[in-house]
């Protein structure tokens, strides 16, 4: 791979490569800014007959040269690098989810703790974890060497003690897995890839248990002590040995491998990738979520730190059944503005799952379908609250004046209040025949507080732009802003507790045209306010006794609002327990907030 | 012809004597004409104290109409009893002018009396008429402790109807205990970082129910222990609490599943003397560098120089004591502590026992209870109504 100046690149070609689609990205720079020109995609070809995922790629790049009418490949069909005389790229990146993207097991000695670590440092790399081997995890030596046989995932982490810390639990692990003599996925013939970051006393011992059987690499300790991570090391060794091993392994990859000039990103990890790189260039708090049709991955950037999750059970198809099991049929009901039968609503669920493709063809079948997916939406944002937390097994200091609230450490650190950006992907999302339907979805399942920036990733070039900010954040970040998200808008949610009707916020907007909007909302109401895409609104934002809008209770609030599809969504349903128990007040008030935000025509909720 | 002057003695002792007569003279009428006795009481009644433990009558009459009134001459009334009412009465008790009742708490239960209530006045009596014979008896309900039974009953219903609810497998709401929810935490670091876990059952022996909770922790702690193949230290301060604490954790070894890693040697006998086993334990943090100490029980002033050292070496600390005088020091040095009865409340949180979550729920449900009455009581009175606090107050 040769050296890129930043300066140099004019033309990228980007592509993701996901299990059934390819997808191609042609970004170009213009005067001074980069942009999106098109976007091309073609059947993966990693399956047999064809074997070999270049072949995807390179239709997928085709597509993008007929609709650009750039020419980007040569007669061999190989692509043209660098550009020149309005031909070529100067750079083509790419990511890949193809063949089940990474798979990975990993280990520590508590749970809680350094096997966590590894967790997170595994799923910050973009990787699926299959499971989690910890000292603490109640299963038996035996159940776990059956486990790690039975799994074969594609790396395992191991990691487990504080520098100068325990040394049998994690020879323990190590000879477990030694035990196992686990296969690597792809590559029968290949001694699969260990990772150690754990206590580095133990790094002899481990070699001795592992280095033969194994394809051992052993980087910093991950948790050198127990009040701070060092997920770095292990997550940039992740990425070597997808590229060394696992990829290598691949149909074609070899060859996709040669014609990249960045090394290729795992999906997920490419994704997570930009959320950050967007989270600290911005300062923002943002939160991700790319729901899919097997797993929803969440992603979210609080207090500088990045987290991942993967939900592998709830999605909009394979998984949706899981959801509607794991969610309870009331609960996916009670977004629901109407009455529907029971036995139909079942048959729909699993026809969806054996017909993952269908997509709603009536107007009930969609309001249901998006009830679901703001089950799935919680459910996996619950779990990754759960996982988004402070270190566990740290020393607190306290004062006296703690007596009676002695907070738990392992708290999560995921805060709606402090979150600015709501981004979200996956086909219920992007393809949301309204946006403003979206924008609900986001709202219900998310529940922002204070003031929150909505906005869609309608094409998913997340993953492209991700690889892409690893050689020219620049660029990334221009195509990011201005191609990538379909801002819907902002809420504005006050948070408390009051009657319903109850005045709760006075607000006044400036909007460009230089004409007022000001009025009241009540507790229990719901109103859209149009501001345009790329318009802003100067707003004073003043909350009633006991409400909080992010600066505290009845603090005021001068800000400036930004636009949307959707504009601005002002939601005074507080934020506990919204949804009334009386089944006809609460059908008349989801009617109430649809029709105030236009989610579905006025027809579709007076049947 | 005034005393004061100078007279020849004759002439004085003349004056005297005349003075006297004359004296005597003036007051004779008074003494021997006018009515002194005073009017005998009426109506008296006597009848069986009620809601008492027997060997009680009480006796009622009306006043004599010389009391307060009339002659107004009535200094005391004199209760006369006797077991016939033409017997031989005898005085059993007196009670001031003014009253009409007196309990005579010397009576003897199955015994027929009849009593007799005497006016007096300086000089003389009367007696009213005996009243029909009574016989005292014990009673099976104090009436006036209705108020403590209803409060009794009320609070033990609720006991038994959430042990019932428990123990039909109904999920109880126990409010999480930090303290409690942290022992995992506490293990896992002392797992991770390979060092002991210290557990002090305070300084009391095994006659205090604070080292009994403090045991019944150890438990859970040693089971803990086990699963995450730590290692554990008990130093005691009294053989017997040691003996407990063995049992303890060599049953929670085996409840884990390693009865293998159990040893005696892990919980020991230091001293009976407080400050030479603080200094003992003291050393042992110092030298050991735990990464988890566990305080549980009565402790007293050793419980800051334990809970400093142990913070000073950096390891996690669990505290528990019902001494409110050593909490503060508690909450300033450890990590999480368990305050007051909430030392007493783990054992049931920890063991999700039906019996000792129900009982737990339903104390919960008597305090909830009181504090509604105080508040109200506190309204009520303000306002200058008083029925609820008499309710409660013992008549």
């Amino acid at each position: 791979m040769k050296e890129l100046k930043p300066e140099d690149i004019k033309i990228i070609v980007a592509t993701d490569c996901g299990s059934t689609t390819t997808k191609a990205i042609l970004i170009e720079k213009h005067g001074d800014e980069y942009r999106l020109i098109v976007r091309g995609e073609a059947p993966t070809t990693v399956e047999a007959p064809f074997e070999d995922v270049t072949m995807g790629v390179l239709n997928a790049i085709a597509e993008v040269e007929e609709l650009s009418g750039r020419k980007l490949l040569d007669e061999k069909g190989q692509i043209i690098k660098p550009a020149q005389n309005g031909v070529g790229t100067d750079i083509y990146i790419s990511t890949s989810s193809a063949g089940g993207g990474l798979q990975m097991m990993v280990a520590g000695v508590v749970r809680s703790m350094t096997a966590e670590s590894a967790e997170r440092a595994a799923l910050g790399a973009g990787a699926i974890v299959m499971d989690v081997i910890a000292a603490n995890d109640k299963r038996l030596p035996h159940q776990q060497i059956e486990r790690i046989r039975h799994l074969r995932p594609d790396m395992i982490l191991l990691s487990g003690g504080v520098d100068g810390g325990t040394l049998t639990h994690v020879v323990e692990i190590a000879e477990l897995i030694s035990a196992a003599d686990p296969r690597p996925r792809l590559g029968t013939g290949y001694k699969l890839p260990i990772i150690y970051a754990g206590n580095k006393d133990a790094r002899e011992t481990i070699k001795k248990t592992l280095g033969d059987k194994t394809s051992l690499d052993i980087v910093d300790n991950i948790r050198p002590v127990l009040e701070r991570e060092n997920l770095h090391p292990a997550r940039e060794k992740i990425h070597d040995l997808f590229m060394e091993h696992v990829m290598a392994q691949a149909p074609g990859y070899r060859k996709l491998m040669s014609l990249t000039d960045a090394p290729i990103m795992p999906t997920p990890g490419a994704v997570g990738l930009i959320i950050k790189t967007i989270a600290d260039l911005e300062k923002m708090e943002v939160i991700g979520v790319d729901i899919g049709g097997a797993t929803t991955d969440i992603f979210s950037v609080f207090q500088g730190v990045f987290n991942r999750t993967v939900s592998a059970n709830l999605g909009m198809s394979y998984s949706i059944s899981n959801v509607f099991a794991e969610s309870g049929l009331p609960n996916v009901m009670r977004w629901v503005p109407f009455k529907m039968d029971e036995r139909d609503l079942r048959n729909r669920v699993k026809n969806k799952m054996i017909r993952p493709t269908t997509i709603p063809q009536m107007m009930e079948e969609l309001i249901f379908e998006q009830a679901i997916a703001k089950e799935a939406l919680r459910l996996a944002f619950i779990q990754h609250k759960s996982f988004a937390t402070t270190l566990k097994g740290v020393q607190q200091q306290r004062t006296i004046a703690e007596a009676f609230e002695q907070s738990a450490s392992g708290q999560t650190i995921v805060n709606m209040m402090t979150c600015n950006m709501l981004i979200g992907s996956g086909g219920v999302l992007s393809h949301a025949p309204r946006r403003n339907q979206a924008a609900l979805m986001l709202i219900d399942a998310f529940l922002p507080e204070g003031i929150t920036r909505l906005a869609v990733d309608s094409i998913f070039m997340m993953p492209q732009l991700g690889v892409l900010s690893t050689v020219h954040p620049q660029a990334a970040k221009e195509v990011f802003d201005k191609d990538c998200l379909i801002h819907l808008g902002t809420c504005i949610a006050p948070v408390g507790v009051e009657k319903e009707g109850k005045e709760i916020l006075k607000y006044k907007f400036i909007l460009p045209d230089g004409k007022t909007e000001a009025g009241v909302l009540k507790y229990g109401e719901m109103k859209m306010i149009p501001l345009a895409v790329g318009e802003t609104a100067q707003a004073h934002l003043e909350p009633e006794r006991g409400m909080d809008l992010g600066h505290g209770k009845n603090k005021n609030i001068e800000t400036t609002i930004n636009g949307g599809v959707a504009g601005i969504i002002l939601d005074g349903r507080g934020r506990s327990n919204f949804l009334p128990a009386d089944e006809n007040v609460r059908v008349k008030k989801l009617k109430e907030w649809m029709l105030a935000l236009d989610i579905y025509p006025k027809w579709a909720l007076e049947r | 012809m005034p005393f004061c002057q100078k007279l020849p003695g004759r002439y004085i002792q003349t004056n005297f004597v005349w003075f006297i007569s004359f004296f005597i003279l003036s007051i004779f009428p008074a003494l021997v004409f006018s009515r002194d006795t005073p009017q005998p009481p009426t109506q008296v009644q006597a009848f069986d104290t009620p809601s008492d433990a027997g060997k009680s009558i009480t006796v009622q009459w009306g006043k004599s109409s010389d009391d307060g009134e009339g002659l107004n001459n009535v200094v005391l009334y004199e209760v006369l009893r006797s077991t016939s009412p033409e017997g031989e009465y005898t005085k059993v008790g007196d009670s001031p002018r003014g009253t009409t009742e007196y309990v005579d708490n010397s009576a003897k239960d199955k015994i027929p009396y009849y009593y007799k209530i005497r006016a007096l006045s300086k000089t003389s009596f009367s007696d009213s008429p005996p009243g029909a014979a009574v016989v005292s008896s014990p009673q099976w309900f104090k009436k006036e402790r209705l108020n403590a039974l209803i409060v009794v009953l009320v609070l033990s219903l609720g006991i038994i109807y959430f042990i019932q609810k428990a123990s039909k497998g109904k999920e109880m709401f126990v409010r999480k205990i930090a303290a409690i929810e942290a022992v995992d935490e506490a293990v896992g670091r002392a797992t991770e970082m390979g060092k002991k876990v210290y557990f002090i059952p305070g300084i009391y022996d095994m006659d205090s129910m604070q080292t009994v909770a403090a045991v019944t922790i150890l438990g859970h702690v040693a089971k803990r222990v086990a699963e995450y193949e730590a290692k554990l230290e008990v130093p005691n301060c009294y053989a017997l609490v040691m003996v407990a604490c063995r049992e303890t954790v060599k049953q929670a070894y085996l409840n884990a599943g390693r009865p293998d890693s159990y040893s005696d040697d892990m919980i020991y006998y230091i001293t009976q003397d407080q400050f030479g086993y603080t200094a003992a334990v003291s050393g042992l943090f110092v030298r050991e560098k735990p990464a988890a100490i566990f305080l549980q029980g009565h402790f007293f002033a050793e419980s800051l120089v334990l809970a400093e050292t142990g913070n000073s070496v950096g390891a996690i600390q669990i505290a528990g004591t019902a001494q409110p005088t050593q909490l503060p020091f508690f909450v300033a040095a450890c990590d999480y502590t368990l305050i007051g009865e909430e030392l007493f409340a783990a054992s049931a949180y920890l063991s999700k026992n039906p019996k000792l979550l129900g009982s737990l729920k339903g104390q919960d449900l008597g305090k909830l209870l009181m504090m509604i009455a105080i508040i109200l009581g506190s309204i009520l009175e303000s306002l200058g109504i008083l029925h609820l606090a008499k309710w409660f107050t013992y008549q």
